[in-house]
């Protein structure tokens, strides 16, 4: 499942993916696409607190990719 | 036969996106070649963004709330009714009492409802500022404040105008120091992931005006329950907190209409293309505003900059030609940092925003927009 959050300021990325966790069954794989450079520190971080786990980030054209599962409801 | 255009939603996207249809069709309307009409269960036009205002006693409730009807273009028909369905392969709406209202092009600009009963113990014990009624009864509890521990706090996933927690703590400041009862209280705010905002951009000056006005930070803060009788509210992350008086953001859903259509995604948002604003897989409807799943704010302006989009497409295909027209992203939202201050941001899809420093001069901007909406934006006389 892919969250496509690229130009995303208001709320912001991390705030979509918050958003798509809260929904999505436990196991499900997300991959967040985001702009903000902001995002390398938020989101391990966040994910981190959150117990969620992250898989992977890949450097694209302008924007980065993380892999993401969530662990728990 | 006549072509017929139909917007759902009289809220800001839906009017100001009907007006402008009609005026970019003025020719085909006035030759009787096209039709618009638009659907609204009560025919009553909130201005949304004035609830905030109400709150703090800057505008009447009654400045709030116009007739349809009075802002719509006589020539376009406003069909009072409550949506049931769409059939988006009969090309149909069904109106609850089972009348239909058939499109050529369908405009879907129904907004967002709130849910406060998502969160165990919200109705009771929170108040909120994101319907007229409530925002009213947040305005006579904190004129009956004499000090305390207030917690802002939002509750949920997504909501709409993203800056407006920040706003109203700012204000609450501004609000209880001009009552002399700042010394008194404390302001507590919380948001769900490790910092007062999205985006740094925006995050970080804010923190820091956070800091000055004596504002204590809980993040990140996922609310997992309220309870009333204990007056606590509880994060996923372990935190309670006590409050006197709480005030909350209530989670966010799409219309139910929208999930009964089978047309949007499990919180009831329509799949739309971010920048054609096509609902995707259907080539004769557009959404705007709320309603959609584009990961921007939900706002009256992002509606308003919509609508000079979904206009351009839609009288493209109402003559027959290819709609072209894309939306960049564009938004652009007052943040009010106290009762007679603002800042602003503004960005697009390409470029995110840096917020001035705030003065009384966005505020008095946001003043003069908040007075001339309704035909600026309502009524698009401009």
């Amino acid at each position: 499942m892919v969250v496509d959050a690229r130009g995303s300021w208001c709320p912001g990325p991390l705030m979509e993916l918050v958003r798509v966790i809260q929904e999505e069954p436990v196991g499900t794989e997300f991959e967040l696409w985001s702009s903000d450079e902001g995002s390398r520190n938020d989101v391990p971080l966040w994910l981190e607190k959150a117990g969620h786990e992250l898989l992977g980030m890949t450097r694209e054209e302008g924007y980065d990719r993380y892999t993401i599962r969530k662990k728990h409801g | 036969m006549a072509k017929r255009v139909v917007v759902v939603g009289g809220g800001i996207g839906g009017t100001t996106v009907a007006n402008r249809i009609r005026r970019a069709l003025e020719s085909e309307v006035a030759g009787g070649q096209v039709q618009i009409q638009l659907v609204d269960r009560e025919g009553i036009h909130a201005y949304q963004p004035g609830y905030l205002m109400v709150v703090f006693e800057k505008m009447r409730p009654e400045e709030t709330r116009r007739d349809e009807s009075q802002l719509l273009h006589r020539s376009i028909q406003l069909v009072k009714g409550e949506v049931e369905k769409i059939d988006s392969t009969a090309n149909q709406i069904v109106l609850k009492g089972g009348k239909l209202v058939p499109y050529d092009v369908l405009v879907i600009a129904s907004g967002s409802v709130i849910h406060p009963e998502l969160i165990p113990g919200f109705p009771e014990g929170a108040h909120s500022f994101y319907d007229l009624s409530n925002a009213i009864k947040l305005r006579s509890a904190l004129h009956a404040f004499q000090g305390g521990r207030i917690v802002v706090s939002v509750a949920g996933m997504p909501y709409k105008c993203p800056v407006a927690p920040l706003e109203v703590t700012f204000m609450l400041d501004d609000y209880l120091r001009s009552r002399g009862l700042r010394e008194k209280s404390e302001i507590h705010y919380t948001y769900p992931i490790p910092k007062v905002f999205g985006i740094d951009t925006v995050a970080q000056p804010m923190q820091r005006l956070m800091g000055e006005r004596g504002v204590s930070v809980h993040v990140p803060f996922n609310v997992d329950k309220i309870d009333p009788a204990a007056k606590t509210i509880s994060a996923v992350e372990g935190e309670a907190l006590p409050y006197d008086l709480l005030i909350a953001i209530p989670p966010h859903r799409g219309a139910d209409f929208v999930g009964a259509s089978g047309l949007g995604d499990k919180g009831n948002w329509i799949p739309t293309d971010k920048f054609s604003l096509r609902a995707e897989g259907k080539e004769n409807v557009f959404v705007l505003g709320d309603a959609t799943n584009i990961p921007i704010s939900k706002a009256g302006s992002t509606a308003d900059y919509e609508a000079e989009v979904v206009t351009q497409n839609v009288a493209a295909l109402a003559r027959g030609e290819s709609p072209t027209a894309r939306y960049e992203g564009r938004v652009y939202c007052w943040i009010m940092t106290g009762l007679a201050q603002a800042t602003y941001i503004k960005f697009d899809y390409l470029h995110p925003p840096h917020p001035p420093t705030p003065s009384f001069a966005h505020y008095w901007n946001k003043v003069i927009y908040n007075r001339t909406y309704w035909d600026l934006t309502a009524r698009a006389l401009f």
